[in-house]
């Protein structure tokens, strides 16, 4: 199997339940990225604690890639990070892939109200119905999206 | 709603970032690449299929478990004054159709939300068109469907 590595991605997953635990318990708020990005758009109320989480998020992502590296993307003798090409067949330049794949998750997490944070980790944790619902039809969808696409 | 500015609360916000950030690096949830290989299940038969990225929501799950039995008991976290759970139950097209949509922008560039952000150090080409995207398109959604919160309380008002 190609660069299967669950012990870094346990590890990962754990890091990433101990933050929504802290955010949960410490202000009271779920971790959800698409909301918390999403909400600092007018009529924002609460942007501060939004802006320095997305900020320590970004820092900490780049300085975790020096203090472990080799795990993949990033860091010492990284691989250089990337964003997927549309299949050559589909003769579609790649930014217009990209920027339709961005409206896409941009508009679907916000009518949705979440995304693999929001709705996968705390509101499967939180064992919300609403959450099972749009886990199960997001998952299914990107796999499917990937299948048909053949863009791996 | 009143703004909380106080020094734990911003400080709360800044540690769960940056373990969310330490979180999507040391899984590579960031290498959209990864992500991708993760939601190719085509590639199982052959055995060419990457299935670590499994391996993640699981103990996350787990934690967040414990933390909201534990929050359960409380009337209050620590440094606000409620929990902000959402309290919009109903299982309606917005929802089906947000996480569809989402599905399908995920599939073609195997970028969720989190990872989106955590990406801006690693400074990959077209990321800030991603961005600029996410951002119009979640501000699209707000014109076009009130949010669940909102939802919630119209349904309240309507009873």
């Amino acid at each position: 199997m190609e660069s299967f590595a669950p012990i870094p991605a346990l590890i990962g997953g754990a890091l990433i339940g101990l933050a929504t635990a802290v955010l949960w318990l410490g202000n009271g708020r779920i971790a959800g990225i698409s909301g918390i990005f999403g909400q600092l758009l007018p009529p924002a109320r609460t942007v501060v604690w939004r802006v320095l989480f997305l900020l320590a998020l970004i820092l900490a992502a780049w300085g975790t890639s020096y203090l472990v590296p080799g795990l993949g993307i990033g860091g010492p003798g990284g691989a250089v990070a990337q964003l997927a090409a549309p299949p050559a067949s589909f003769g579609i330049p790649t930014p217009v892939w990209i920027v339709i794949s961005g409206l896409l998750i941009g508009f679907g997490t916000k009518i949705g109200n979440g995304c693999t944070s929001g709705h996968g980790v705390c509101g499967l944790a939180r064992l919300s119905k609403r959450s099972f619902v749009a886990v199960g039809v997001f998952f299914g969808v990107a796999i499917l999206t990937v299948t048909l696409t053949g863009i791996v | 709603m009143k703004t909380n500015l106080s020094l734990p609360y911003l400080l709360t916000a800044i540690a769960s970032g940056a373990l969310f950030g330490a979180g999507l690096y040391v899984s590579q949830m960031v290498d959209p690449l990864k992500v991708l290989r993760f939601l190719d299940f085509t590639a199982i038969p052959t055995g060419g299929w990457d299935p670590s990225l499994a391996f993640v929501i699981g103990p996350a799950i787990l934690v967040m478990f414990v933390a909201v039995q534990i929050s359960k008991r409380r009337n209050k976290p620590a440094f606000d004054s409620e929990f902000h759970e959402p309290e919009y139950k109903k299982i309606d097209l917005p929802l089906v159709g947000g996480a569809a949509l989402f599905g399908l922008g995920w599939g073609m560039s195997g970028i969720c939300p989190g990872p989106a952000i955590a990406l801006v150090g690693f400074v990959p080409e077209n990321l800030w068109l991603f961005l600029i995207a996410l951002f119009v398109g979640s501000y699209a959604g707000s014109l076009v469907i009130p949010s669940g919160r909102d939802r919630r309380l119209a349904q309240a008002a309507a009873k």
